[in-house]
């Protein structure tokens, strides 16, 4: 079945997204100012669009060229550690895990909750955000970048658990023959338990009080809000 | 809550039953089953490799979202409201969801525009207004008391069945009414009333000026309780009335200023900036004195006396010419393209120069009265100014090398004219005293001589006009012949490719002949040499590379 790894397969690394983009978060001092970007990015790409990208980026919003190293640096590194996850494999099992969103863009907070098919090589983080920001009437245009940023950093974080466990598995199986019971419940510790969810005896139907908790909550702040939970994160970074 | 799935099939037997909608192309739709168009569009359900997956499951994503859907019809669910219900991976939720909307199981029909207000009051989010938890938001920097958040009312509508009720859709009358015209309409015949209505002075109702004149007013009404009201002008005119001298003045200033809009209106007292631009557009040559005030800079206010003065002469030679029977056929011609040279200016000039119609008439009538010879020894003089005219207009000519429109052409040849007048004043005054001698010509007396230069005026730029026109012929016909030298240089060099693409063509063909060849030639060899190596009686030789192919 196209986009659905067969159950307990072990592929090679990659981002679980119909596009294997990589997240990637951008965030330094220089002479005294922050830097803070995110975006994505393709790992397929040169290097040297890494170059071109930062010189692009440093032109456009007008800084000194002392940005332009942090900012290779930066990605450079990230880029390295996906590279490194790449050769290894990684556990498919079917996994479906809560994502949440909780992030603010410029005058709009958003809190979410929902679930996501690890598994599922179809699914598009940017194509759900548009559909979220759409639906709320989300008019700011840097909101759903941001909230399919957000996602795809929780996916990159879960599928590196999986390589880890993956390797994991493969040592446990080294150490002991058969049964290989013991990987699938640790991997999808965090998942849903999908016998109990999607069994016979079950509905997927979720129970009304919990129809709050699986809700986008829309927040949209003035401007004093916004300075004072700038201020706030601000004294959290240091 | 029951449904009728079949295509807008109506069963009156069955009046419990609710109505829904769905096109015809998914009449296999049925609650019961999974029809196979269902399996085929969402497979991951039916391949039986996932527990999450599974025909039970699909059935109940299906079931909820209709439902949810059906609760009211009118509005268009979005993906959103039905993920916080239920338990799955959005993505897959999604593609039900997308799948179910694509067939028109849902959605169908329901309200697509997206107004704000609607959406607001349409989604179940819960817009939580006021301060966050998080942050303390004072009144004051120095404050330390927190406002407090106003407990506003929150959209509720999550969880709870009752939703919302939408106002009715929106027709076309309503978004456009109040873009149509207001169209009185009168209260007795039903028909327009445009040209001014009378209206009824107790109340409202309204009579066309046809059914007052006829007496039809309506029951209990009296004739002298309607009160008669004006027809209201479009609304691009509303008021503004533009006198001739009001006009006059603002094409004057426009020569003068140009673009200076605020002097412009300054010299026009009565109109605002917006109204002079306003009837300059709407004037039927209203950039010409634009183009031609940029590029002549200063022309005196004579421009627009001279301008008035040569289409009334070319009317007046119209007149002359309908009364008598020319012999002067060049005056004639030039009389002809002196009307059609200037058009423009003499369709707007004409509704200006309304007091010197009388003028015009006065010459008709005397030309009238004179006979046709007369008024063809006045064509002969207009042509001998003419002659004097010409070499003029000539130096006029080679001198402005401009585009040959005639709004250019008429203010220079003007100014010119301007220039000769004032010489030919002179001359003009010894003309009448020499065609004196001629008793026809002591009635002429009476036409005023500026006649006769108006006659030149009118011959000197038909002249223009007509050379003009010879000028454009001939770029006419060097753009044909370049053309068509541009286009058989084409012709030829597509010939050559051609050829070059034959040749070519060729020798492949004989390189592909001799590589056949070639190939033939080895093949023949191995056989041979297998052929011996078998005579000969040798072993075996199954790795030997030149048996491998």
């Amino acid at each position: 079945m196209k986009g659905h790894a067969p159950k307990g397969t072990v592929k090679k690394f990659r981002m679980p997204t119909s596009q294997n983009l990589v997240p990637i978060r951008v965030d330094f001092e220089v002479e005294g100012q922050r830097f803070k970007d995110t975006f994505t990015w393709n790992p397929s790409d040169h290097d040297s669009e890494i170059v071109k990208f930062a010189k692009a980026t440093v032109k456009d919003l007008k800084l000194s060229s002392n940005y332009e190293k942090a900012i290779v640096n930066s990605i450079q590194s990230q880029i390295e550690i996906f590279r490194s996850f790449q050769g290894q494999d990684m556990y498919t099992g079917e996994r479906i895990v809560p994502i949440k969103l909780d992030l603010r863009v410029n005058h709009t907070l958003i809190r979410d909750q929902f679930l996501w098919d690890l598994n599922n090589f179809e699914s598009d983080p940017e194509e759900f955000a548009k559909t979220l920001c759409a639906d709320l009437g989300v008019h700011d245009p840097e909101v759903g970048p941001a909230i399919a940023f957000a996602i795809r950093e929780q996916l990159y974080e879960i599928a590196v658990q999986n390589v880890a466990s993956a390797r994991e598995s493969r040592l446990a199986k080294k150490g002991r023959r058969g049964g290989d019971h013991t990987p699938l419940s640790k991997a999808s510790s965090t998942g849903l338990d999908l016998v109990k969810s999607f069994g016979h005896k079950s509905t997927v139907i979720r129970k009304r009080k919990e129809w709050d908790v699986y809700e986008p909550i829309v927040d949209l702040l003035s401007s004093e809000e916004v300075d004072a939970l700038e201020a706030k994160e601000e004294r959290n970074a240091r | 809550m029951e449904h009728d799935p079949g295509s807008k099939q109506l069963r009156p037997d069955e009046p419990e039953l609710d109505l829904y909608t769905i096109p015809s192309h998914t009449s296999w739709f049925l609650w019961d089953e999974i029809h196979e168009t269902e399996k085929k569009g969402l497979k991951e359900f039916f391949d039986g490799r996932s527990i999450s997956r599974t025909p039970k499951v699909y059935k109940e994503y299906r079931d909820f979202i209709i439902n949810k859907y059906r609760e009211d019809p009118a509005r268009k669910l979005t993906f959103t409201e039905i993920r916080k219900s239920l338990v799955g991976d959005v993505t897959l939720l999604h593609k039900v969801f997308n799948f179910l909307e694509k067939w028109g199981l849902i959605n169908f029909g329901a309200t697509l525009g997206r107004n704000d207000g609607f959406g607001e009051a349409r989604i179940t989010v819960k817009v939580e207004e006021g301060v966050p938890s998080a942050v303390r938001v004072a009144a004051n920097p120095s404050d330390s008391k927190p406002l407090s958040a106003t407990p506003l009312e929150r959209e509720s509508g999550s969880g709870s069945a009752s939703r919302i009720a939408l106002p009715p859709l929106v027709s076309y009358s309503n978004v456009f009414g109040d873009l149509k015209k207001e169209r009185l309409v009168c209260n007795n015949c039903g028909g327009h009333c445009d040209s001014g209505h009378y209206k009824y002075n107790e109340g409202d109702f309204l009579l066309c000026t046809k059914c007052f004149e006829n007496g039809n007013y309506g029951e209990n009404k009296l004739k002298e309780d309607f009160k008669y009201n004006e027809p209201v002008e479009k609304s691009g005119n509303t008021g503004v009335e533009w006198t001739e001298a009001e006009t006059l003045l603002l094409l004057e200033s426009v020569v003068k200023y140009g673009d200076d809009w605020d002097r412009v209106a300054q010299n026009v007292q009565t109109k605002t900036k917006v109204d002079c631009i306003a009837k300059l557009i709407d004037l039927p040559f209203g950039e010409v004195p634009l183009g031609s005030g940029h590029r002549k800079g200063k022309h005196s206010g004579n421009l627009s006396g001279s301008k008035q003065g040569q289409l009334s002469l070319s009317e007046c030679q119209e007149a002359i010419k309908t009364k008598s029977h020319e012999q002067a056929n060049d005056s004639e011609q030039n009389g002809d393209t002196a009307n059609q040279g200037p058009p423009l200016k003499k369709q707007c000039v004409t509704s200006l120069s309304d007091s010197s119609s009388s003028l015009i008439t006065q010459v008709s009538a005397l030309s009238t009265l004179v006979g046709p010879h007369i008024t063809a020894a006045a064509a002969e003089a207009a042509v001998t100014i003419l002659c004097e005219e010409t070499s003029c207009s000539k130096e006029i000519f080679n001198a402005e090398d401009d585009s040959v429109t005639n709004g250019l052409q008429s203010p220079a040849i003007n100014c010119e004219t301007e220039r000769v007048l004032q010489l030919e004043d002179s001359e003009m005054k010894e003309k009448p005293t020499e065609s004196a001698s001629h008793v026809a010509f002591e009635k002429k007396d009476g036409i005023p001589p500026t006649l006769q230069i108006r006659a030149a005026i009118a011959t000197g730029l038909g002249a223009a006009a007509a050379r003009a026109k010879l000028l454009v012929d001939q770029e006419d016909r060097e753009i044909e012949h370049l053309l068509a030298t541009i286009i058989g240089t084409q012709m030829k060099k597509l010939h050559c490719k051609m050829k070059n693409v034959e040749e070519i063509e060729l020798l492949m063909e004989n390189e592909y002949a001799e590589t056949k060849e070639e190939e033939d030639s080895l093949l023949a060899e191995r056989i041979d040499v297998i052929q011996k190596t078998i005579n000969s009686g040798v072993p075996r030789w199954r790795d030997h590379p030149s048996l491998k192919s």
